[in-house]
């Protein structure tokens, strides 16, 4: 299957009872050609293989001829007799895997045909998650495409993944790369002084967002007066004048040059911007309120030279600009981020507008908003008390949304080791905590669900339980309480072991949720997931023969709590089955009577 | 909470307090007792201003029959707010507690530009414009000239006030600027005249120190300030620079540019006069005659700056008759003007006495000194009697007379400097005049002499005897208080090495090595990946941190920076300062994080707060030394070893040093917070050179962290991070208690345990 093609020399029959020309099958992964030997014969076939809908194929040990029959989707059947079964093997799982590629990318139409009618859109949602999840595509690729569970199945335990991805994209800002635009070196080619700078569209819209005078300039220039390239090239140029310091060559550039000298000009945009927003500056560090308010800076009085103060060349030439300035302006605008998130689009003008939009809309919300000023006072006068003085202020809970638990308990864990040992009621045992929990649950079964989902002190209590469990327990395994046990296992047993967890968990919460068995579909569900199980469970048990005898204690440590688990699924499995059976057999009388 | 200190009952707006702050009160009080000035240094993040506020407010109630008055000198605008702020917090207690009569007025006080709500004056660049925009308006003649033609632009909140007349009045209260502003825009009243109304009848004003210090302004403002006030300068580690600022002039080729103009102007005006309204000069000369350099009911709104030598310096005089006229007046600067020039036009730096100045000045221009000593009354007279509004345009005229006053009144403490052009940057022409200030007591004298109390405090006095010495006079409280920990919440460290072992440091020899600026660099990539939320560096100048930025930008270091934090930093454009810091505390609440570079003796070093998550982490770069080579610092140094047998090298390190304290200071505020600090010069390693940071900052500098490397520092920084992370008790452990509760304070005051135990 080397090099992602099969080429096996074949005779095609259209119906089994066609005699069949000879020629070659080669399949690559997108479809299916068969070249018969003689170039006139007018058999040849191109089958794409998200049209083949299914495959069969004659079995080995009858007495029948290696035969493979595709079903296209339209009910037509191709049958190729192969010369021998291993020849016709190597085919169909070729085939096989070529589906199963299929049903996995986005070209869904193939598989739409089950239950629902996917949209793109979602379609494309879903593919996106596989692609920046690295662990729920390894997920994927081994349930769905081992046909432990189906597509639908898969996805509509993650529907939240689903559903909330478009609300985090409206609430969230992108943020912007934290690097200086003027970080963006010209690749040379070396033998000439050309230089080229790449320009992304990432880029442009830093450039455009840092120096609203730019922006504004590709409005009035582009493309009435040059071309894009033209404006970028005459911007670079303008860059260069900068970079080279030499302001009397910049001077007499831009003297020659009127667009150019739009660039080397101070950003007065930017000027008046600035005017703006110093009136809303916190008093508190509102420097610019000081200029003046002593009277020493009137013209010569105080101390001029005296070496406290800096001597720094004259500042008034209009075509010096500082690094620092250009600092400043840079983390002003990674910290506003992207503020037009819902362009996305390629057109430089489209969005060089987009952002003169926002920025003047911003412009109006400021001069109106009389709430930031309350605001601003009311943090201000928070902030005048000092915090250990006083009572605690209750500020209002945020939701804490944790992206990666382990990360997240591995971080805990400093804390609750360090807890002073006599701090009363923050030591609870874990059934107390685990009581807080079943509590709620039993709650939210009775009342349905409610805002907050669980009461923030109960969650409280559940983490901090956990997290000195899971201390605790590190304590007893590690020397070092900052190193993880995971950490010191080679890292392909790490992952083993990390990957084995998170495909326990998505069977066992497929196998629960099927619980109480209602339909075949279900029952064939279960049985497929029971399978998958004892497969993992197996394969447990083999990764902890194969480690190293020094780990090996601690690994079976580590899988028992996943064998445990799913022994009470086998359990269960078995129970149910056997009252099923029962129940089933309750029917007829019981023995012969 | 309520609490006795001896006879009076403290009101303390929180549940708890600090043992210092206890004690604080305790020594404030003592001194007020004694009608005495005190010197008290307590470290930053102890709470000093509230405590001072309640304490001095407190012992204003208890004493009822004889009220006195808090006039708080602060050193910037911005905590001028702060601490009016705080003082709401405590008014509002108060009037909780004790209902009316705990009611008082306060009121922050500052320039028109920020307390104007006239919004054709504010559309003004600058302040001398908003100034004289605002004169241009409310001018009395100005005002009388609206009556005859109604084109004559008025301010409608000028008027309005003035229509009040003594029933414009603040309602008690706490007010800051904002407050003035809200105030005045919806009473239609003008804020600066109506606070500067209220001054008489407030019982706390705050403002700038300038307005208390500086005779220009001092003079304007405070003027009728009674005797029973108690005077608090806070943050005065360097009141000492402000009080010769408040005396120093300087004379530039532009100020007498200027000058040459303003007096064409001037003499244009004269002429006209002389055609129109010829009485009105002869007005002036008769009431020169008569000994009256101004005339005595002079409306607030035509005061300018006041006569910029000390009140009880200026002469009750009648001025002198040669200068009378006014036409003589103009010829006797011109003659000025053209010998200052002459003198500007050096090739050598020359240094001289104002008495031997004046003497030359005498023989080759034929002015006298008393003439020059009445330069600034004659001009005052002249420009009023002219009507001149535009004040701004006539600042060098102005500034010209206030340099011929101050050299004719004082013959000691002063010298005059002729520099031909900068020291460092020799290649630039700027010759420079300058009547420079060496005796910091001048300016504060008058102060010291008029006010019953006057308590200077800061988080740096060390060494607390020197403050004393070079103002002159004697504290009847003199105390330096200690910090008790609860936990040990700051960690200074000193790094003298690199990563590569090799040693880093400012001084001159070493400050460009590209080695240097590496370790540097590299102290600061490490330290912002462990370090949450925001970290400030500080380095000894602009031109160094350009310098160093630029280094760090083209070695990419400045990047891997940036991949950790936003970078902000302060420029000498301070609306851009003001906005960059405004962002970088941005970035610390959201969790972006950010650094922060700095200047020690630049602006934010002086007066900004890196408390709580806004720095957790501070890096001086170097240790802050003046520029040594300066004359005017040459001088200075002469004098203070001169007068107060002061060595030289005591004095810059000792400057140095509170420069490099000022700047780490700034980390705490409470003892709930916590902060690193890093001195990265191998120079702080000497103990005569350390030995000059404040005892707090000392008492935790342990041995072990007097020689660092990088690698050390981080490590240490981890440890640091990471306990401080930890739960803790907030009352102090082991008998050490760190937090007093009404009870702890009963039962102190029962069995007059007053040490307790730090």
């Amino acid at each position: 299957m080397a090099g992602g093609q099969v080429e096996k020399r074949v005779k095609y029959k259209s119906s089994v009872k066609d005699p069949g020309t000879p020629g070659f099958l080669r399949i690559r992964e997108g479809m299916l050609l068969f070249v018969p030997n003689d170039p006139k014969s007018d058999s040849k076939l191109k089958v794409l293989t998200q049209n083949i809908k299914s495959q069969k194929n004659t079995k080995e040990g009858s007495n029948k001829p290696p035969w493979l029959n595709l079903t296209n989707k339209l009910g037509k059947s191709h049958i190729f007799e192969f010369e021998n079964y291993p020849d016709m093997h190597a085919c169909r799982d070729f085939i096989t895997n070529a589906l199963a590629k299929c049903e996995e990318e986005p070209n869904k139409s193939a598989v739409s045909t089950s239950a629902e009618q996917l949209s793109i859109k979602e379609l494309e949602l879903r593919f996106k998650l596989l692609r920046e999840n690295r662990h729920l595509q390894r997920l994927h690729k081994q349930f769905v495409e081992s046909k432990v569970l189906t597509e639908d199945e898969f996805w509509a335990t993650r529907k939240k993944l689903l559903g909330k991805d478009s609300i985090r994209k409206s609430k969230q800002q992108v943020g912007l790369k934290s690097m200086m635009v003027s970080g963006i070196k010209p690749s040379t080619d070396g033998r000439t002084n050309r230089v080229t700078f790449n320009l992304t569209p990432e880029i442009i819209f830093q450039i455009f967002a840092e120096k609203p005078a730019v922006r504004q300039a590709f409005i009035n220039y582009v493309p009435s007066k040059m071309t894009e390239k033209d404006f970028w090239t005459k911007y670079f140029r303008a860059e260069y004048l900068y970079s080279t310091k030499n302001t009397a060559v910049a001077a007499a550039e831009a003297a020659e040059d009127e667009e150019l000298a739009v660039f080397l000009k101070p950003d007065e945009i930017l000027a008046r911007e600035t005017r703006q927003k110093i009136r809303r500056v916190d008093p508190t560090l509102d420097m610019e309120a000081d200029q003046g308010d002593d009277y020493t800076h009137l013209m010569d009085h105080g101390i001029q030279r005296d070496g406290t103060m800096d001597v720094v060349e004259p500042q008034n030439d209009q075509f010096r600009r500082s690094l620092l300035q250009d600092l400043n302006r840079h983390a002003a605008v990674v910290l506003e981020g992207r503020s037009i998130a819902d362009v996305e689009s390629e057109d430089t003008r489209i969005v060089a507008e987009a952002l003169t939009r926002v920025k003047q809309v911003s412009k109006a919300d400021g001069e109106t908003t009389k709430d930031a000023n309350l605001e601003r006072l009311e943090r201000m006068s928070r902030l005048a008390g000092m915090e250990d003085l006083q009572a605690p202020q209750n500020f209002p809970l945020a939701p804490l949304s944790i992206k990666d638990p382990r990360d997240y308990f591995e971080s805990q864990q400093g804390n609750v080791l360090n807890v002073p040992r006599g701090a009363k009621g923050l030591k609870r045992n874990v059934h107390e905590a685990y009581g807080l929990l079943k509590e709620s649950i039993l709650e939210i079964r009775a009342t349905g669900l409610s805002d907050p989902l669980i009461r923030p002190e109960v969650s409280f209590e559940v983490f901090s339980s956990l997290t000195r469990t899971i201390s605790t327990a590190k304590n007893i395994i590690g020397k070092n309480p900052r190193e993880s046990f995971l950490d010191r296992l080679p890292k392909s047993t790490k992952d083993e072991v990390l990957h084995h967890w998170t495909s326990i968990q998505e069977l066992l919460k497929h196998f629960w949720s099927s619980y109480p068995i209602t339909t075949t579909y279900l029952h064939t569900k279960v049985g497929k997931l029971k399978d998958a199980m004892s497969n993992t469970y197996s394969k447990l048990e083999a990764m902890k023969e194969s480690v190293q005898s020094d780990l090996r204690h601690q690994v079976s440590l580590l899988v028992r709590p996943m064998q445990q688990a799913l022994d009470a699924a086998f359990q269960h499995y078995e129970a149910d089955l056997q009252r099923r059976t029962a129940k089933s057999g309750g029917e007829r009388p019981n023995g012969y009577i | 909470m309520i609490f006795k200190i001896e006879d009076v009952t403290v009101y303390f707006p929180y549940d708890n307090i600090y043992p210092e702050q206890y004690e604080y009160m305790v020594e404030l009080k003592r001194a007020l007792d004694a009608k005495g000035h005190c010197l008290l240094e307590m470290p930053t993040g102890t709470g000093k201003t509230i405590a001072l506020l309640s304490l001095i407010t407190s012992y204003r109630l208890s004493r009822p029959d004889s009220p006195i008055k808090l006039v708080y000198c602060t050193r910037t605008v911005h905590e001028m707010e702060k601490t009016l702020g705080e003082l709401k917090l405590l008014h509002d207690y108060q009037v909780r507690h004790l209902g009316a009569q705990a009611k008082i007025l306060a009121i922050g006080l500052s320039s028109r530009k920020n307390l104007c709500v006239n919004t054709k004056v504010l559309a003004a660049e600058n302040r001398d414009s908003v100034d004289a925009a605002c004169r241009k308006r409310t001018a009395s003649w100005v005002r009388a000239l609206s009556t005859e033609n109604p084109n004559v632009e008025l301010c409608d909140y000028f008027e309005n006030y003035e229509k009040a007349a003594d029933n414009a009045l603040l309602p008690p209260g706490v007010y800051t600027l904002e407050d003035l502003r809200a105030f005045g825009k919806n009473r239609g009243w003008c804020p600066y005249f109506l606070a500067r109304h209220m001054v008489q009848f407030a019982n706390v004003i705050v403002y700038s120190y300038q307005y208390l210090l500086d005779p220009k302004v001092a003079g304007i403002i405070s003027k009728e300030l009674q005797k029973e006030s108690v005077v608090v300068f806070d943050e005065a580690h360097n009141i000492d620079n402000v009080c010769i600022e408040a005396l120093s002039v300087s004379v530039r080729r532009v100020t007498l540019e200027g000058a040459n103009r303003n007096l064409n102007k001037i003499r244009q005006e004269i002429d006209r006069f002389k055609a129109t309204d010829a009485g009105r000069l002869r007005a002036e000369y008769n009431r020169l005659v008569e000994g009256l350099a101004l005339r005595g009911d002079l409306s607030g709104s035509d005061q300018w700056l006041a006569n910029p030598a000390l009140p009880h310096d200026i002469l009750k005089e009648a001025v002198p008759g040669n200068i009378r006229r006014a036409e003589h007046f103009v010829h006797v600067l011109r003659r000025l003007l053209q010998y200052l020039g002459v003198r500007l036009d050096t090739e050598n730096v020359e240094k001289e006495s104002p008495v031997s100045f004046v003497s030359s000045l005498n023989s080759q221009a034929g002015i006298e000194q008393k003439t020059l000593k009445f330069c600034y009354d004659r001009l005052q007279s002249l420009m009023l009697t002219l009507e001149i509004t535009d004040t701004d345009e006539f600042l060098p005229i102005q500034t010209v007379c206030d340099f011929a006053t101050l050299v004719g009144t004082y013959a000691r403490g002063f010298s005059i400097i002729i520099e031909p052009y900068d020291e460092r940057m020799p290649h630039i022409p700027d010759p420079i005049l300058q009547l420079s200030c060496h005796d910091a007591s001048l300016a504060i004298k008058p102060v010291f002499d008029r006010f019953q109390s006057v308590v200077i405090t800061s988080g740096t006095l060390s060494p607390i005897d020197l403050y004393p010495r070079l103002l002159s006079f004697t504290p009847v409280v003199s105390r330096s208080f200690k910090m008790s920990m609860t936990r040990d919440c700051i960690c200074p460290m000193v790094l003298t090495r690199g990563s590569d072992q090799l040693p880093v440091s400012t001084k001159f020899d070493m400050r460009s090595d590209p080695g240097v600026v590496r370790n540097y660099g590299k102290l600061l990539v490490e330290m912002v990946s462990i370090v949450p939320d925001g970290v400030v560096c500080f380095f000894v100048s602009y031109s160094y941190m350009d310098g160093i930025i630029a280094t760090w930008n083209e070695t990419g270091i400045l990047k891997e920076i940036m991949q950790q934090k936003l970078v902000f930093i302060e420029t000498q454009d301070v609306v851009e300062t003001t906005l960059a810091l405004d962002n970088y505390r941005r970035a610390c609440d959201c969790g972006r994080g950010a650094v922060f570079f700095s200047v020690a003796r630049g602006k934010v070093a002086e007066g900004i707060d890196f408390d709580r998550h806004y720095g957790r982490l501070v890096v001086m770069y170097g240790v802050p030394f003046q520029y040594t080579l300066s004359k005017i610092l040459r001088a200075r140094l002469e004098y203070l070893h001169d007068t107060f047998q002061i060595k030289e090298g005591d004095f810059l390190t000792f400057d140095a040093l509170r420069q490099a304290a000022q700047c780490v200071g700034r980390v705490i505020r409470s003892k709930a917070d916590y902060g690193m600090m890093i001195f990265a010069d191998k120079r702080y390693s000497r103990h005569d050179k350390r030995s000059k940071l404040p005892g707090w900052i000392l008492s935790h500098l342990r041995d072990a962290h007097l020689n660092l490397s990088t690698d050390m520092a981080i490590h240490i920084a981890r440890e640091f991070l990471r306990k401080m992370a930890q739960p803790y008790d907030k009352a102090g452990t082991m008998g050490r208690k760190t937090l007093l509760t009404q009870e702890d304070l009963e039962k102190m005051a029962e069995t007059g345990v007053q040490d307790m135990a730090y």
